[in-house]
């Protein structure tokens, strides 16, 4: 009676074991999807490296965007200033010219 | 306008007949009522017509009154303002002269418009309206500030109004204010050199005689009234672009075609009043207007002071509101002609009256003319310069000076040679040279061609 009790228990194990064990194409399988996984993170991986790449592409284009666009305004404020500047001088020049001639309006 | 409604009947039942098929082919009619059409303008009782049906009329420039007013007992605005397009060759100071206006007016009423280059078609306002001064209405008085002589005839509902634009002294030496009267007249007077003019001349190397004889070289002109205030004198002049401008020793000069009448006018015993008013306030038509001038110097805040207390009293009175903001912009404006203050009826703004539109005349009073370029003559070249507008501009003063010098702009490539001439002779060229010197330290070089 104590053997059988004893075998009981033991079979009980023995079936778990059993069960818990992997057969061959269990295996396989989990091989396969080890593969998948593993070339959709390659993928992954190459995919976010153009992203990057693009990325860092466009980001250098809109660098070059900006600096042309910086450089423009830059010569639109040298062209406004020399036309500032032009406006100026001809003011000055009229107001010089204005002076002398209310100079010679004199007696 | 009898004729004109012959014309207009005959122009409907022309209309009439071509609507109702006449056997007349259309294009005759056509032809009739286009050769219609051209012919209005022509008839002279037709232009008044035109004038006053077309939403702008332009007049000729010698209908508009520049210097005789008639104005009522209680009226102090006089005239209306114009407009007129400048044309190629034209200057402010020229523009100036043909309507009888001061280059300090004209100058302050366009803003930012070159005086001696300015573009030709601009449209330049001219200020033909003028408040008179808060004086008695009685003699000559003339105000300093705004540059201008009114010289009132009359007594009665109704008075006679001369106005005319004036050149004063200086900062240094000024025109002296107060009451004072024509003591003597004199056509072609004799200028002697007062002393302290005489030393200025000597210093600038251009010593003067003790007396300069009637003629072309005579800074007093052809007519000269006498103050009562001994060494100074209402006179012409013999350069006519300083109306408008402080550069006498004290003397108040006049157009020479504007002296001429106020001289023909003007008794011996004239009272003569001379203040200082850079703020005017007048009425018309139930408007209040206020003409700013810029003020002499430490004159502006004595003056605003007066003029203030003035403006709040005609409030009061009047029970109607002024536009304050407007006042100020008017003060600090200081355009020098008359602009309303008033508020509108519906508490906005009032714009100031649109200027009448003006002809160009065909030739403007007393415009210098540029010189022909002749071969076989002396020159001064005066200048060489690389903007063609200073050279522009440079020849332009050269011929406004008194007396005129001929001068003109002649264009190589990218230099543009400023030269005055032609002279007959080296002499007179020489003369020249000297005139640029003294007058505009212009170092020129004597050439023949």
């Amino acid at each position: 009676m104590k053997k059988f009790l004893l075998v009981i228990p033991m079979m009980f194990a023995l079936a778990i074991a059993v069960g818990g064990c992997a057969t061959k194409g269990d295996l396989e399988e989990a091989q396969a999807r080890e593969k998948a996984i593993a070339a959709k993170a390659d993928q992954a991986a190459m995919d976010a490296e153009e992203a990057k790449m693009a990325a860092d592409e466009a980001i250098l284009k809109a660098n070059e965007a900006i600096e042309r666009a910086e450089e423009a305004e830059q010569r639109a404020i040298e062209r406004e200033r020399i036309a500032a500047e032009k406006e100026r001088i001809a003011e000055e020049k009229a107001q010089k010219a204005d002076e002398a001639f209310q100079q010679s309006m004199k007696k | 306008m009898l004729p004109f409604f012959r014309y207009k009947l005959h122009g409907y039942m022309i209309i009439y007949r071509m609507i109702n098929r006449s056997p007349m082919p259309n294009r005759f009619y056509l032809t009739i009522l286009l050769m219609f059409i051209l012919g209005l303008p022509g008839c002279a009782n037709m232009q008044g017509f035109m004038n006053e049906s077309l939403p702008f009329p332009v007049y000729p420039a010698d209908q508009i009154e520049r210097n005789n007013f008639v104005v009522e007992k209680d009226d102090d605005v006089l005239g209306r303002l114009a407009a007129i397009r400048l044309q190629n060759g034209d200057t402010l100071p020229d523009i100036a002269r043909h309507f009888s206006l001061g280059i300090n007016t004209v100058s302050s009423a366009n803003p930012g418009i070159d005086l001696w280059v300015p573009e030709a078609g601009e449209r330049i306002l001219l200020p033909l309206s003028f408040i008179l001064p808060d004086t008695p209405r009685k003699g000559i008085v003339i105000n300093l500030a705004a540059m201008r002589l009114f010289h009132f005839n009359g007594n009665g509902e109704r008075l006679a109004v001369a106005t005319y634009p004036v050149g004063v002294g200086t900062s240094e030496r000024p025109t002296p204010m107060g009451k004072m009267y024509i003591s003597r007249k004199k056509f072609r007077p004799t200028w002697y050199v007062p002393a302290s003019i005489a030393e200025d001349h000597r210093k600038k190397g251009d010593p003067l005689p003790r007396a300069v004889p009637p003629g072309p070289l005579n800074p007093l002109g052809e007519h000269a009234l006498y103050l009562s205030r001994s060494t100074y004198l209402i006179h012409g002049t013999n350069k006519p672009a300083s109306i408008g401008l402080r550069a006498t020793n004290g003397c108040i000069r006049l157009y020479p075609e504007d002296v001429e009448r106020l001289f023909e006018n003007t008794p011996v015993k004239t009272p003569v009043k001379i203040v200082n008013q850079p703020y005017l306030v007048g009425q018309r038509d139930g408007i209040v207007y206020l003409e700013a001038h810029p003020p002499f110097e430490k004159s502006g805040t004595a003056n605003w002071k007066k003029i203030f207390a003035k403006l709040k009293n005609i409030e009061k009175k009047s029970g109607s509101a002024l536009d304050w903001k407007k006042v100020k912009q008017v003060v600090l404006e200081a355009r020098g002609f008359p602009l309303p203050i008033s508020k509108s009826p519906d508490g906005s703004e009032m714009q100031m009256a649109k200027p009448i539109k003006v002809w160009h005349p065909h030739k403007l009073y007393g415009q210098p003319e540029i010189p022909e370029f002749t071969t076989d003559a002396w020159y001064v070249l005066a200048a060489t310069l690389r903007d063609k507008v200073d050279a522009q501009r440079l020849a332009a003063i050269i011929r406004h000076q008194g007396p005129s010098i001929p001068a003109r702009v002649l264009t190589k490539g990218d230099r543009h040679r400023v030269l005055a001439g032609p002279y007959n002779n080296k002499r007179a060229a020489k003369d020249a040279a000297k005139r640029l010197k003294i007058d505009l330290e212009l170092d020129g070089v004597l050439f023949k061609t």
